[in-house]
């Protein structure tokens, strides 16, 4: 597994297609916590939003990078498809909490804001749950789930969009409200945290359900 | 090596959405020491059935049954668009089947020796020619040596030299008993390597009937020779001028 994991990482960095969504990432970041001095949770708020959409593209680039014969390859070599499938979800988590790690100490070095560890724990549970969710979603608008890549885009924008916009939406979209407007529901977090996580696990059931019954 | 050999009994392949079958009731039998050639016209299915073979697909209905652990597969184009050098991506395919890193990039570097890798072992994969490409997407395969090596048009583009090496490759793992399974849409390689030969015909197969081949005559306008020469090939059909 650590081999396959090994193998997706360079794959990824060598197609280069992380750059945008990165990028994409570390601008909202910038333009929303550069010289911030108010409270930080209202700020973790708009970075999840942020890293949401970027994770949901992340995961889609990377389950993309791989040609689908060299995909046949791997996975000849790996001995079944589902660990392949595996460690890519790996390969995009890692990316994903690279950017949690990013999102969550940035705001303390580009402003100056008053730190408790409960805003620290609140925005690790609100950035993971952005993650988890946006990984769920780049898996299903993949070329594992969805062959041609103009639906493939129509399908991740709608989801994207609207899980992210649609008033009182779990988890990304109610989160977020609720952290914008400061009261540290912490209940309510980990629900959405561990709902996030159900997301994921079912979408990549879903995915490795498509691979297996087109294959 | 437990490898005895891969059997199909009565397996069919027909793609979710499609109405026609691209496999109808093949069995087959694969032993231990034995070169299998399937030869057939484009869309014949032959792809088809060395996925299965190699694990990569599940038929529709029939029973697969005997595949090894190990498995060399080759699939009938390398794909532009890998970053990865040979040595790199051969070091990484060789890591996921366990073996070091030092087993493997030795290992890499006979193959590549051995198959005359011309443009370096250390250039982009996409920047090879597709003889070159072709001869690393052999070399993957035969990292760990098969049990069972499964090849898709191997020929296609390689050169003289290389053909050779293949020939020897195919001869070395079935005389340690190893099986070898290769499609070519040209007869007259199946028979040169194949202990056994067989023809796909619209997903059905049928033993290749080495030992009945009529020879035809026909007068054709020279316009039209290159045309039909490539129809004839594709069809499995010797020609000769």
């Amino acid at each position: 597994m650590i081999a396959l994991i090994r193998y997706g990482v360079a794959t990824f960095l060598h197609s280069q297609r992380y750059l945008a969504p990165v990028v994409l990432f570390l601008g909202a970041l910038a333009i929303a916590a550069l010289n911030d001095g108010g409270p930080l949770l209202p700020l973790y708020a708009v970075i999840s939003g942020a890293l949401f959409v970027a994770t949901s593209w992340i995961t889609v680039a990377q389950l993309n990078a791989e040609d689908p014969v060299h995909r046949a390859v791997t996975i000849v070599h790996a001995g079944r498809s589902v660990k392949v499938l595996l460690a890519g979800v790996c390969v995009a988590l890692l990316a994903g909490f690279g950017l949690v790690l990013v999102g969550l100490l940035g705001p303390l070095l580009m402003g100056h804001h008053k730190v408790s560890p409960a805003d620290l724990l609140l925005g690790l549970a609100a950035l993971s749950t952005a993650t988890f969710t946006g990984t769920a979603v780049g898996l299903i608008c993949s070329r594992l789930v969805i062959r041609r890549p103009g639906y493939s885009f129509a399908v991740a924008l709608v989801g994207v969009l609207s899980l992210l916009l649609v008033k009182g939406i779990p988890p990304v979209n109610a989160m977020i409200r609720g952290l914008s407007e400061g009261l540290p529901d912490i209940a309510g977090l980990l629900g959405y945290l561990a709902l996030s996580a159900v997301l994921l696990v079912t979408a990549a059931v879903l995915a490795q359900a498509a691979v297996t019954s087109r294959d | 090596m437990s490898f005895r050999g891969v059997s199909f009994s009565g397996v069919s392949k027909r793609y979710r959405g499609r109405r026609r079958a691209v496999l109808t009731d093949v069995t087959l039998h694969v032993r231990s020491g034995e070169v299998v050639s399937l030869h057939g016209a484009n869309g014949s299915g032959k792809s088809t059935l060395l996925r299965m073979m190699a694990g990569l697909s599940t038929p529709s209905s029939g029973v697969i049954s005997g595949r090894p652990e190990i498995i060399g597969y080759v699939p009938d184009r390398f794909p532009p668009g890998e970053r990865l050098s040979a040595t790199e991506y051969l070091a990484h395919m060789g890591r996921i089947r366990g073996l070091s890193t030092a087993a493997v990039r030795a290992r890499a570097a006979e193959l590549l020796d051995r198959l005359a890798l011309v443009g370096g072992a250390h250039v982009p994969l996409r920047t090879l020619s597709k003889g070159n490409a072709q001869k690393v997407t052999l070399a993957q395969a035969l990292l760990v040596p098969p049990e069972l090596l499964v090849l898709d048009e191997p020929w296609s583009g390689l050169d003289a030299s290389a053909h050779q090496v293949l020939g020897e490759v195919i001869a070395e793992t079935a005389a340690t008993g190893g099986a070898v399974v290769f499609t070519d849409h040209r007869e007259s390689i199946g028979q040169t390597h194949a202990t056994t030969g067989y023809a796909l015909v619209d997903g059905r197969l049928s033993a290749a009937a080495a030992a009945s081949v009529v020879s035809v005559t026909i007068e054709v306008p020279a316009a039209d020779y290159d045309g039909l020469l490539i129809q004839a090939r594709d069809r499995g059909w010797r020609v000769r001028r």
